[in-house]
């Protein structure tokens, strides 16, 4: 019973910081369509900063606190969604081109992301620090460690600040309207350039901070982007784009079934590595549209 | 000056720069497959270092047989199909022997360059035992710390503790695959069982579920085969986390720094297999002689390796007698006792009996981690 | 003579020229030069599955794989004859190909590229932990090709074995592409309900396409499997993947000399760069793919047009 609450913290860590990749996906989905790949790789560049500014492992004389990193991170997650948006999406939307090319576009993005990471900080992994440390601790009658309940309490806040937006805010509502349709957003006096500036630039906040929550635990090192990107992506397929929930289940329903799995299923351990890739095939092919469907209903 | 006396001085200078570079050009090459960018760059880049630091102090005291040893140095990205390139281009640009340095799927796919082409290579850091066994080369030599060496002292250590069953962790890289392969085999022959071998995969991030099973199986002991990088973090992390006291034995991974500091305080006592003696005053001289002569850090085991690999190549061509390839083979193939830096105190390199793998069975240390530092040696050879 | 004359006299002079280097090459260029012809090969084959057909798919190195280690299993580890081998490890790719494609060709866009994904990820786990009848992820080595006939196939003669293995990929897809299917495919691509109310089978032409150029990526795999007589997960890895697809954006424009020319600068550029940019190439390359997509007129609908002199698009 120990094993399965333990597990379950795990998990539920593991599944938060898919999830907010995912989230990092949809943001930008629902109002462009376009499917960002590279925001595993703007991940592991918040990891990176959050290391610079954390430790002195990679420039000296910086050892500020954890929620000054926490913004850095953010910031320089915005902006670097922003300027991606600005200098390669643009353009193409600005011209009509489909969506395949602002796709391909970004993975020309995820490689000089990941180039620039190795070339910046270098190709062993760094460690992070963790702001609460390692501490066992017990919250209720779940056990685990002081950075697995942050990550947990801080997705929560994540997504419970873009459930808002989406729901509740002015903003939000414009992002709903371009989903839907986006000449009719346009006519409607919504600021299509704004809307997809503002999408990447949370999509890259979002990202960025994952990359940081998630660092401690792993470290920091420059292979960390395509995993990521491809669990983030699995998430969203499995919760569905429709809501931002979704993203959040999918990324919980991924890693319990990688952790529960390797831990019970009588399938050599060498073999789970399978797991998350059979789920994604699984619901790409049996549901697409994911587990949770948009109020209403897109065409 | 006179117009004469300074045109004969220029003819003269002229001359002399004529036949310097004729002389210069006269040296003996020598390739090194190193990785700047890729996975194994943490191992490549020491060894590297340590072949450098070797050849500049062979050719300042005069070189070998009269001639300056040239490294041409190529990277392989960590790449095996790269690698084989690469090594195709040493051979081409006259290297009379080439080191391996990077990943087992390179070095093993160079060495069908090497035995295609005649050509000596030697790996000298790599312990995966199937380098010389996969392929029958005659020309490829390996002197790393072998795995079914490393595992044997490990358990001639632990054998007072009559461990009965144990778990086996790696990742999925192709050297902690091997490693894991010969300690399982060397475990099963002394009449250990290996309850469970767990698997940590590249890319994931937490090895709670791993650790909960080898938890569970109550096992004596933890044998870790060569993880590297974030997945030998996760690994620490949740040992400590799951709360867990069974011992854990490490292949010479843990033997890298960097990893001290990126699982700081969490390998306390952690004991693991290395091939190198930092108490052996000849170990002390090289260590502080490294540290005044270069810059980038201090030296560890693995620039040892590579220390000792050059100065194999070294004696290897002296014996021979000339730079050719089949002679130089023949000589590393009569090396029967080469004396190194690493190794355990007494023990040294050795290809007798045809061997091509030339790390002594008695040259494994054990040591333990204290206080964030490879400390003290606890046992030397099995 | 006529435009036939010359195309068959420029494909003659091709073919000469690239059979001539694997003689007069030393042996660091004919690596180089062997394992450029392969990615050509691949590459021929990605864009008609991407460029013709409209089809992103990230499972071309997974058939190769299957290719490559299917060849080496049934013939070394199995001990099959090498003729038997060749061909039971085409048939099972073809097999492989056509149970993925079922279900996979049903997928729009970047989730069929998910799939493959997935699918070539389950291909190299299984691979990884084969055990030793797959070699694991150290590999497998320590075989090669038996002799044809008492003839010993090596060095330059291997050589020409994979220009008229690029040579064979060139033509059937040139074949398949002036055909009826080959136009039936662009429709399908532009405007699959217009396909289909002219009475084109979407599906089937969608499988067929796949398991053909999935078969031919096998191909390419198995004369890969020979050039250093060593295979390892790592080369059918999901890097190279990518790059697979830089090549045809960069050259590529739905046309074989693209994808050719894709492959051959994008195959030899790292080695010009390597004295400038180090091993950074990769960085080159993202930013090269970036200006291509954002510079080229109308951005990704010029690569998916085929422009050719003479024909309709």
């Amino acid at each position: 019973m120990e094993d399965f609450l333990e597990l379950l913290v795990s998990a539920t860590a593991s599944g938060c910081v898919y999830g907010l990749l995912a989230l990092a996906y949809l943001v930008i989905i629902r109002p462009t369509s376009i499917i960002n790949f590279a925001v595993g790789e703007w991940a592991a560049s918040g990891a990176f900063v959050g290391v610079a500014v954390l430790s002195t492992l990679v420039w000296p004389a910086l050892e500020w606190p954890w929620w000054s990193a926490l913004l850095i991170v953010a910031a320089f997650g915005a902006l670097v969604g922003y300027g991606t948006e600005l200098l390669c999406v643009r353009p193409l939307v600005a011209r009509g081109a489909p969506e395949l090319s602002a796709i391909l576009v970004l993975l020309g993005v995820l490689v000089i992301f990941r180039e620039g990471n190795t070339l910046l900080f270098g190709a062993s992994p760094l460690p992070s620090p963790a702001p609460f440390g390692f501490r066992r601790m017990l919250i209720g009658p779940f056990p685990g460690v002081s950075q697995q309940f942050l990550i947990i309490g801080a997705t929560f806040g994540v997504f419970l600040s873009a459930w808002l937006f989406f729901e509740r805010t002015v903003w939000g509502r414009a992002f709903e309207a371009v989903a839907l349709n986006r000449k009719a957003a346009a006519l409607m006096g919504i600021d299509l350039r704004m809307v997809g500036a503002l999408a990447f630039a949370a999509g890259g906040a979002i990202a960025a901070v994952a990359g940081l929550l998630v660092s401690p635990l792993t470290s920091a090192h420059f292979l960390m982007g395509l995993p990521l990107a491809t669990q983030g992506f699995t998430a969203l397929v499995i919760g569905g784009i429709g809501r931002v929930e979704g993203a959040l289940l999918g990324g919980l329903i991924l890693a319990f079934v990688e952790q529960f799995g390797a831990r019970w299923l009588p399938v050599p351990s060498g073999m789970t590595l399978a797991f998350p890739f059979v789920l994604l095939i699984g619901f790409l092919l049996f549901r697409p549209t994911g587990l949770l469907r948009a109020p209403e209903t897109r065409v | 000056m006179s117009r004469s006396r300074s045109t004969r001085l220029s003819l003269a200078a002229f001359a002399i720069a004529l036949t310097m570079p004729a002389f210069a050009q006269d040296t003996i090459k020598i390739g090194v497959i190193t990785d700047h960018v890729g996975g194994s760059k943490f191992y490549a880049e020491p060894v590297t270092r340590g072949i450098e630091y070797g050849a500049r102090k062979i050719n300042e005291s005069g070189g070998v047989l009269g001639r300056k040893l040239e490294l041409i140095i190529e990277d392989d990205q960590n790449k095996p199909d790269v690698s084989a390139a690469k090594a195709r281009k040493l051979v081409d640009d006259g290297v009379v022997i080439f080191l391996s340095t990077t990943g087992s799927p390179s070095t093993q796919q160079a060495q069908t360059v090497s035995l295609e082409t005649k050509t000596p290579q030697l790996a000298p850091a790599n312990g995966a035992d199937q380098m010389t066994t996969a392929l029958d080369n005659p020309y490829f030599f390996q002197t790393g710390p072998l795995a079914s060496v490393q595992l044997a002292t490990l358990m001639a250590y632990t054998r007072k503790k009559g461990f009965k069953e144990v778990a086996i962790v790696r990742d999925n890289t192709a050297l902690s695959q091997g490693f894991a392969d010969s300690f399982r085999g060397g475990l099963e022959k002394a009449g250990i069982k290996v309850a469970l071998e767990e698997v940590i995969p590249q890319g994931s991030t937490s090895a709670v579920a791993n650790l909960q099973k080898v938890r569970g199986a109550k096992v004596d002991a933890i044998f870790q085969a060569g993880i590297s990088g974030p997945e030998m973090l996760q690994f620490f992390r949740a040992y400590a986390q799951l709360g867990m006291k069974e011992p854990i034995y490490g292949s010479y991974n843990l033997s890298i720094p960097a990893y001290l500091t990126m699982a700081k305080d969490l390998m306390e006592g952690v004991i693991f297999a290395d091939a190198f003696d930092p108490d052996r005053p000849d170990v002390k001289t090289f260590l502080t002689d490294f540290a005044k002569e270069n810059s980038g850090g201090p030296a560890g085991s693995l620039e040892a390796y590579g220390w000792d690999g050059i100065h194999l190549v070294a004696e290897a061509l002296r014996r021979a007698g000339a730079p050719d390839r089949e002679k130089l083979r023949a000589a590393l193939q009569g090396i029967d006792k080469f004396d190194t830096i690493v190794g355990a105190k007494g023990t040294f390199w050795s290809f007798a009996g045809g061997k091509r793998a030339g790390f002594h069975p008695q040259g494994a240390v054990i040591r333990v981690v204290e206080n964030n530092q490879h400390g003290r040696v606890l046992q030397a050879g099995q | 003579m006529n435009g036939r004359g010359v195309h068959a006299l420029g494909w003659l002079a091709g073919m000469g020229v690239a059979i001539g280097l694997a003689f007069v090459l030393g042996s660091y260029h004919t690596d180089v030069y062997r394992k450029m012809l392969i990615w050509v090969a691949m590459a021929l084959g990605f864009n008609f599955l991407f460029g013709v057909a409209g089809q992103i798919a990230f499972s071309h190195f997974a058939f190769a794989s299957v290719g490559a280690y299917g060849v080496v299993i049934l013939s070394h580890q199995l001990g099959l004859p090498f003729g038997l081998a060749f061909v039971l490890a085409i048939v099972i790719c073809g097999l492989t190909a056509f149970i993925v494609a079922i279900p996979a060709t049903r997928l729009e866009g970047f989730y069929l590229a998910l799939a493959t994904l997935a699918f070539s990820q389950l291909v190299r786990v299984t691979i990884d932990e084969g055990g030793a009848l797959t070699g694991g992820t150290g590999g497998l080595a320590n075989y090669r090709l038996p002799p044809f006939f008492g003839v010993d196939v090596r060095g330059p003669w291997y050589t020409v074995c994979l220009v008229l293995l690029v040579a064979f990929t060139l033509w059937i897809l040139t074949r398949v592409d002036a055909s009826w299917f080959g136009r039936a495919c662009r429709a399908v691509r532009d405007n699959p309900r217009a396909a289909e109310a002219m009475g084109v089978d979407i599906a089937r032409a969608r499988i067929l396409v796949f398991v053909m150029t999935s078969t031919l990526a096998g191909l390419a795999g198995i004369g890969y499997a020979y050039v250093d007589n060593v295979i390892n997960p790592a080369v059918f890895s999901l890097e190279n993947s990518f790059l697979l697809l830089f090549m045809i954006i960069i050259g590529g424009s739905g046309r074989h000399v693209g994808a050719m020319l894709g492959a051959v600068v994008l195959y030899l550029a790292p080695f010009a760069l390597e004295p400038v940019a180090g091993n950074h190439y990769m960085l080159v390359f993202g930013v090269l793919i970036v200006l291509a997509i954002l510079f080229r007129p109308d951005g990704l609908a010029g690569l998916l047009r085929i422009t050719r002199p003479g024909k309709a698009a």
